[in-house]
């Protein structure tokens, strides 16, 4: 009897899955990571436009731009550097070259508590290495994360990246990264200014912007992919709207055109 | 001699195969009969069992049930064990855990509809001596139950032929007595060829209408439990079946009396009953079992013919119970003992103790001539 | 608190659980009574998952079935669909992957019944399908539903292997196990919080429960 029970809602929840599958299908959108809290409300707000609903889905651009080769089911797809977005156009998988939406900025972002100081020139940074305040420092791993790769460079221009390497802990996306920045993990990180102005994270602690001439500049570029419904079609073009751009400039980025 | 009708009717085997288990088996049971498969562990008497019941499948076999062949290398015809009407009493009872004592025996009635089963189950139960306990699981009854449990789910299948291995190993000692009693009166009343595998020959002898002798997976002797104990074929025999006074000796020419050759050993001349089939002089193994041994009163001498004093000294005693295993040295053969085992009493009431000397008389009719190379192959079954 | 996740989590595991049923039953019962050449082969290849790291099962089972591969194109062309990062997908690796957690305890409990009760029920007239359903199942119970919950209980905590083939598509993919992975990361420590309890509790019931079964099984053998 039990093992009837068993059986009948295993099959049941499979059949419900497949039927609430077909019935409403998401439109899913890959967004880098350090759009986390600005994303969600351009989401947000187009929905209360349009009434139309996208869910937004984070995590590192290179990782998606695997996924996606891959065929993971996304509509769209924003990423936090442009290479990417042009290799999958390049495999035919975009319905164009798409279109920059956004150029980031990284900080230095250090917790309350921490010994060391959010010193913009990475001064202050390269004295804790050297007088062993400095613990552990976070950044996004560079082998896939734009911010990640940013981050390293910037330290490179400071000549602190031999020294730092053996310190560092690479956050899988910029979004671990600023946990592990700034939830205790670490003494502190280089992380997405977008992130380090959200509210959830700007309470943690303090942040300096970094010079953006010492890396390459994170110009952030979005794409339709071949499933995008008129839905997706219609928040591509919302992105680029007045409403939108407003508050992504809140949350730091700077605008193609400024 | 037996008419063909009661032949067709019950059980013929006829197993080989080289290995993994050695078989040279050949043997039949009628219904109603009680046939033993004795022999040391080892000696595939189970694996026997388990071929006439399908469970395995020698390289050669021909088991044949009332006229139908169960199995038959020759044709390629192996009915599976569950297409055979065979009940099997395992030595481990293999009784199933999880169900009743009823439900044990409702299982094994397939054919039967539903509502015969639950009656013809109580009934076997009751003839088990089993009332009240129908409920019971297997864990919740005692060894004795458990095994009358599995003979009634033996019986439960309606079977052509009922196989018991080793019924009596688990059971102790006075459990054993009254089961024995209820073994050979059960077997009287159903009508069917029954097959019980023991090593304990004194066991054997005592339930069997007759006895197969094996070791090794071969048959060696068969007939029974009287013939085989006192006229062993061969010496293996002989040690299977406990006669352990076996000695060499040649046929040596007759006393004039009767005209009966006698026997030599070791110089002493040992008159026989029969006349002997081997040539006078050429050497063989004779055998005398226990029973055949008699002890001489002390103060009496032997007289009467065909009692064969034998001279002895007694060499060592060991008491076991109620008996007393006593070694003798005969005075014309040192060394070869005779063993023989006696009562207490007597041995007390005789003032036995090493080192005294004693005769035994050997009686004619007991010594037998041993089977050896070269000799023909007995007759028959 | 992300109640979508673990709606996929128990539908994985429920049919992780419906598929290895049958499966579990008819591979542990033939590994334990059959004797081959080879079979020390086969069970480990079976046990395979159970020692090799997550992210190895990921790898390979990423080439089986990716979009390059011919299951995965097979799978393309019949259903328009990627195999990898799609739940279907999900569930074919969560099968793989729980193969020795669903065969060892049955095999074990199959094990477990006397050769010589076997024997009985054959010599007792009952044919190989009526044993296995009278005297083999009813025997091998516990160990067919500790197999069973542990199943369940391993699916709902994978996350190698969920997070390489899977993604973490929310609806699709996102199990409760990526999704406190998930809200980590967003800085919602509460909702990852009560999610981990969730967890942990079931966790918990179902080691309960399977050691519960042991003891059933256990008491029969007397």
């Amino acid at each position: 009897m039990n093992r009837r029970v068993f059986l009948l809602s295993g099959v049941a929840g499979l059949a419900s899955r497949a039927a609430v599958a077909q019935a409403h299908r998401p439109v899913r959108v890959a967004c880098a990571a350090d759009l986390k809290f600005a994303m969600d409300e351009v989401a947000e707000a187009f929905r209360r436009e349009t009434g139309q609903a996208v869910e937004p889905v984070y995590g590192s651009s290179g990782n998606f731009r695997r996924q996606i080769a891959q065929g993971a089911p996304f509509e769209m797809f924003f990423s936090a550097d442009e290479s990417f977005v042009f290799a999958l156009a390049d495999e035919r998988l975009t319905i164009d070259r798409g279109a920059l939406y956004a150029i980031g900025r990284v900080v230095i972002a250090i917790p309350t508590g921490s010994p060391l100081k959010a010193d913009p020139s990475l001064f202050d940074l390269g004295a804790a290495l050297r007088d062993g305040r400095l613990g552990r420092f976070a950044i996004a791993n560079p082998e896939h994360a734009p911010y990640g790769r940013a981050a390293e460079q910037a330290l490179r221009h400071q000549g602190l990246w031999e020294a730092i390497r053996t310190r560092l802990v690479l956050g899988e996306n910029v979004a671990q990264a600023a946990q592990f920045a700034m939830g205790g993990g670490a003494q502190g990180g280089i992380i997405a200014q977008s992130l380090a102005l959200a509210p959830q994270l700007a309470r943690l602690g303090s942040h300096a912007l970094i010079p953006a001439e010492w890396h390459e500049p994170l110009r952030q570029r979005m794409a339709l992919l071949r499933s995008a419904t008129p839905t997706a079609h219609a928040f591509y073009d919302y992105v680029q709207s007045t409403p939108a751009r407003a508050l992504f400039h809140r949350y730091g980025f700077v605008l193609p055109g400024e | 001699m037996a008419d063909r009708g009661a032949r067709a009717r019950g059980l013929q085997v006829e197993l080989a195969q080289a290995g993994p288990i050695p078989l040279d088996a050949r043997f039949e049971c009628v219904a109603g009969e009680l046939l033993a498969l004795v022999g040391p562990s080892g000696s595939g008497k189970s694996t026997i069992l388990r071929a006439i019941a399908g469970l395995y499948r020698p390289g050669k076999a021909r088991v044949t049930v009332n006229g139908e062949h169960w199995s038959d290398s020759a044709t390629r015809v192996h009915w599976p064990p569950y297409r055979r009407r065979v009940g099997l009493v395992f030595q481990s009872y293999a009784l199933f855990p999880h169900l009743t004592a009823l439900e044990n025996l409702t299982v094994a009635m397939g054919e039967r509809p539903a509502s015969d089963r639950v009656d013809r189950a109580s009934r076997l139960l009751s003839m088990m001596q089993l009332e009240g306990l129908a409920q019971r699981r297997p864990g919740e009854l005692s060894g004795g139950q458990q095994q009358r449990v599995a003979v009634a789910r033996a019986l439960a299948r309606d079977p052509d032929v009922l196989l018991l291995d080793e019924p009596f190993s688990a059971v102790d000692r006075a459990t054993r007595h009254s089961l024995h009693a209820e073994i050979i009166s059960l077997c009287r009343s159903l009508d069917l060829p029954v097959v019980l595998v023991t090593h304990d020959m004194a066991e054997a002898a005592l339930l069997a209408d007759r006895m197969v002798v094996l070791d090794r997976g071969r048959t060696l002797q068969q007939g029974t439990p009287e013939e085989v104990t006192t006229r062993p074929e061969t010496e293996e025999v002989a040690r299977l079946v406990d006669v352990t006074n076996v000695f060499s000796g040649a046929v040596s020419a007759p006393t004039l009396e009767d005209g009966l050759p006698t026997l030599d050993w070791a110089g002493l001349r040992l008159e026989l009953a029969r006349r002997p089939e081997a040539t006078e002089g050429s050497p063989l193994r004779w055998a005398i079992p226990d029973g055949f041994i008699l002890l001489h009163r002390v103060d009496r001498p032997s007289r009467g013919q065909r009692e064969n004093p034998v001279a002895c000294t007694i060499v060592a005693m060991a008491a076991t119970g109620q008996t007393c295993q006593v070694r003798l040295d005969p005075i014309h053969a040192p060394g070869q003992w005779i063993k023989l085992s006696l009562p207490l009493h007597v041995v007390r009431r005789n003032g036995l103790v090493p080192g005294l000397g004693i005769t035994v008389s050997l009686l004619a009719e007991g010594i037998h001539i041993l089977r050896g190379d070269g000799w023909p192959a007995p007759r028959g079954p | 608190m992300d109640w979508q996740a673990f709606t996929i989590s128990f539908q994985l595991g429920l049919a992780t659980v419906a598929v290895l049923l049958p499966l579990g039953v008819l591979v542990g019962r033939w590994l334990a009574y059959s004797e081959f050449r080879g079979k020390a082969f086969v069970e480990t290849l079976f046990a395979l998952p159970l020692v090799l790291p997550p992210t190895v099962l990921g790898y390979y089972l990423l080439v089986a079935f990716g979009k390059a591969s011919p299951l995965g194109q097979v799978w393309a062309s019949l259903t328009g669909n990627s195999l990898v990062f799609s739940f279907e997908g999900l569930l074919l690796a969560s099968i793989i992957v729980n193969l020795p957690f669903a065969i060892q305890p049955m095999q074990r409990a199959f094990e477990a019944i006397p050769q010589d009760v076997r024997d009985a029920a054959s010599v007792s007239g009952l044919t190989a399908l009526a044993a296995l359903r009278r005297i083999e199942i009813p025997l091998a119970w516990p160990g067919i539903l500790t197999g069973l919950t542990l199943t369940f209980a391993h699916t709902l905590g994978e996350f190698g292997v969920v997070l390489m083939v899977g993604g973490s598509i929310p609806g699709e993919t996102r199990t409760a196990a990526i999704a406190i992975y998930d809200r980590v990361q967003a800085f919602d420590e509460r909702g990852a919080g009560l999610m981990a309890a969730v967890l942990l509790v079931i966790s918990l019931l179902a080691l309960g429960f399977t050691a519960m079964l042991s003891r059933k099984a256990g008491g029969r053998r007397g």
